[in-house]
Formats: C-alpha cells, sequence, structure tokens
C-alpha cells in the first residue's frame, strides 16, 4: 500500500488547472486596432459590376476628404413592372451613392463642392473608377459633365502592374 | 483575525467575456470596413472652351497625332503603332521641341477605355522616364525623392501637352 501522502498528491493532480487568458483581449486588441488603421471605412454602396484597367504609371491617391467617386459599369436591371424579362446588362453610371446620367452630374458636383470648404472645393478630385470594356462615348460624356462644373482634377482608377 | 485577513483580498475580475467584446468588435471592422486603396492616373482636364475662342494654331511639324478607332486600333500620326513604338514616338517628339510640342489625343466613341487608359498610360510614361532622366541629371536623385519645389522645376522643364477632343471640341490638358 501506498503511504498516504502520495495519495493526496495524486487527487491534487486531477484537478485541471485553470488556463490564463488574461492577456487574450490585449492581442485580439492590437488586431483590431492593426485593423482600423490600415483598413479605410467604405464609403458607398457600388451597384455597378466594374473591372478597373491596369497600368504602369499609376500613384496612389491622398486620402484626402474632397474625393468624389464615379463608377462607370454594367448594371443589371432585371425587372420592369414586375415581368420577368431577360437580364439586362446596360452601362451605368454611378455618383458616390447613386445612380446618375451623365447629364445630371454637373448640378450633383456643384451641390457637393457647397458643402465644402474654398479649399477643400478647389482640391476636388474625381476619381472616375470605369469598367475596362466601357465605351469612349460614355466616358468622355462623363469627362464633359465634369469639365462644365469644372470639376477638373481626375484620377483615372487602375491597378498597378509590376514591372 | 482570519476573518480580517479575508476581507483585505480583493475579488478578481471575472474577465472572460472581454475578449468575446473585442473579437465582436473585431469582426464589425472587417465586415464595415475595405482594404482596397484607390491607385490611379491623376489627370488634369482642360477649363471648359469659352465661347467664340479662337483656337490656337500650332504647328503641324510639332504635333502627335494620336487616335484610337472602334476596333481599339492605336494609331500615332496615320500610322498603325504599338503602345511601346507610341511612347518612343511622344519621347522622340518631346525632345525635339520641348516646350512646343503638341500631343493631339483622339478617340472613337466605341473605343473601349481600357485601349484609351493603356494609351494615357503611355503617354505619361513617355513624360515620366524624361522626367526621371532630368532629375537624375540634375539632382542625382530619382523623382520621386526630389523636393516639392524641384518637381515643380522638372515639371516646368518637360511639360505635359496634351490635348484631348471629347466630341470634336478641342480642349488642352496640361
Amino acid at each position: 500500500m501506498r503511504p498516504m501522502r502520495s495519495m493526496f498528491h495524486d487527487r491534487r493532480r486531477h484537478d485541471v488547472p485553470s488556463l490564463n487568458v488574461a492577456s487574450m483581449p490585449d492581442l485580439i486588441f492590437t488586431v483590431l486596432f492593426f485593423f482600423m488603421i490600415v483598413t479605410h471605412m467604405r464609403s458607398d454602396e457600388v451597384k455597378v459590376r466594374l473591372e478597373v484597367p491596369a497600368g504602369s504609371e499609376v500613384k496612389k491617391l491622398m486620402g484626402h476628404p474632397a474625393i468624389v467617386n464615379i463608377y462607370i459599369g454594367r448594371s443589371e436591371r432585371s425587372e420592369v413592372r414586375g415581368e420577368r424579362i431577360p437580364k439586362v446588362q446596360e452601362w451605368t453610371v454611378q455618383l458616390n451613392g447613386e445612380i446618375v446620367t451623365p447629364a445630371e452630374i454637373p448640378a450633383r458636383i456643384s451641390e457637393i463642392k457647397g458643402k465644402l470648404s474654398p479649399e477643400n472645393a478647389e482640391r476636388l478630385t474625381v476619381s472616375l473608377r470605369a469598367d475596362r470594356r466601357a465605351p469612349m462615348g460614355l466616358v468622355s460624356d462623363v469627362k464633359q459633365a465634369l469639365q462644365q462644373s469644372y470639376a477638373l482634377k481626375i484620377n483615372y482608377s487602375a491597378t498597378e502592374i509590376n514591372p | 483575525m482570519f476573518c480580517k485577513r479575508y476581507r483585505q483580498q480583493i475579488p478578481e475580475l471575472n474577465t472572460t467575456s472581454t475578449a468575446d467584446i473585442s473579437f465582436m468588435l473585431l469582426i464589425f471592422f472587417l465586415v464595415t470596413s475595405s482594404m482596397d486603396t484607390d491607385k490611379g492616373l491623376l489627370r488634369q482636364l482642360a477649363p471648359p472652351p469659352i465661347e467664340h475662342q479662337q483656337p490656337q494654331d500650332v504647328n503641324k511639324d510639332f504635333v502627335v497625332q494620336v487616335a484610337l478607332d472602334a476596333n481599339d486600333q492605336l494609331t500615332c500620326d496615320g500610322k498603325a503603332v504599338t503602345l511601346q513604338e507610341l511612347q518612343e514616338a511622344v519621347t522622340a517628339m518631346v525632345q525635339v521641341n520641348r516646350t512646343g510640342h503638341v500631343v493631339s489625343v483622339e478617340a472613337d466613341r466605341a473605343t473601349t477605355y481600357e485601349a484609351y487608359f493603356r494609351m494615357q498610360d503611355a503617354i505619361v510614361g513617355a513624360y515620366h522616364s524624361l522626367r526621371e532622366h532630368y532629375s537624375q541629371q540634375h539632382y542625382g536623385r530619382p523623382y520621386h525623392r526630389l523636393s516639392g519645389d524641384e518637381r515643380a522645376i522638372v515639371n516646368d522643364y518637360y511639360p505635359q501637352r496634351i490635348s484631348e477632343s471629347l466630341h470634336s471640341q478641342k480642349g488642352g490638358a496640361r
């Protein structure tokens, strides 16, 4: 028979030591802060489908507040008065969050400019994200509308090709 | 005496759920934020043309006529070219007449945006390599490491003179 002392010892071993999770929130907070710094809030929902072209001379656009996003892509309009018709894909222009026609752009731009401070209105940059298959006719309509509303800084959004 | 000692012990705070709370915050940020950085080619459009403005005359010898047709065929001065050849043609013209040349760009309405973008990219690439060369020669540093004033000097030395036509109306872009 075992001595008394070793019996007690065995019983103590049956308790599973609790894991110290005190530093777990700290770890997760670190990851959280990392994500908060490297990402930025999604400003608007993109309602059109697009794929930007690729170029070698692209530069990063500085994230100052005076940026207007214009998306040119295909949208799907599947329903007309509840009738089921085959999905028609047509080229659509979206300014920030809403779908617009090129003719409406000058009014929207001046509305946006009115809300900005004078120095930001001067720095207003339009980030033009157009699909690579978009026809130039539509793109130049948009460009002409921007020209009329004196939004002359344009960023042709693209992905970078690494040489 | 034993009783008193017990009272002085601070009860441990249960922090097991803090991890869950911060996980929820983390997931919220992952869902609502996006990581894509906005990269692109920054261009300046010309101001809208004033009524009855006389178009400026430029010497035909110093104009590079770049055009894109409906089938995305790139032509430079009437000849079909590749992007590489276009870049070389623009570089050559800038070296001939640094401040007086004009790159005239025309695109058909049926051209795809990608072809147009690549053409712009090639033209800007030609200017970039010239500016890079100048910067290396005069400052001994690559262009992206120059200060703001030095950049302005280099940009003025090799100005981008690109004229774009939007629907038959001619407008110059710098």
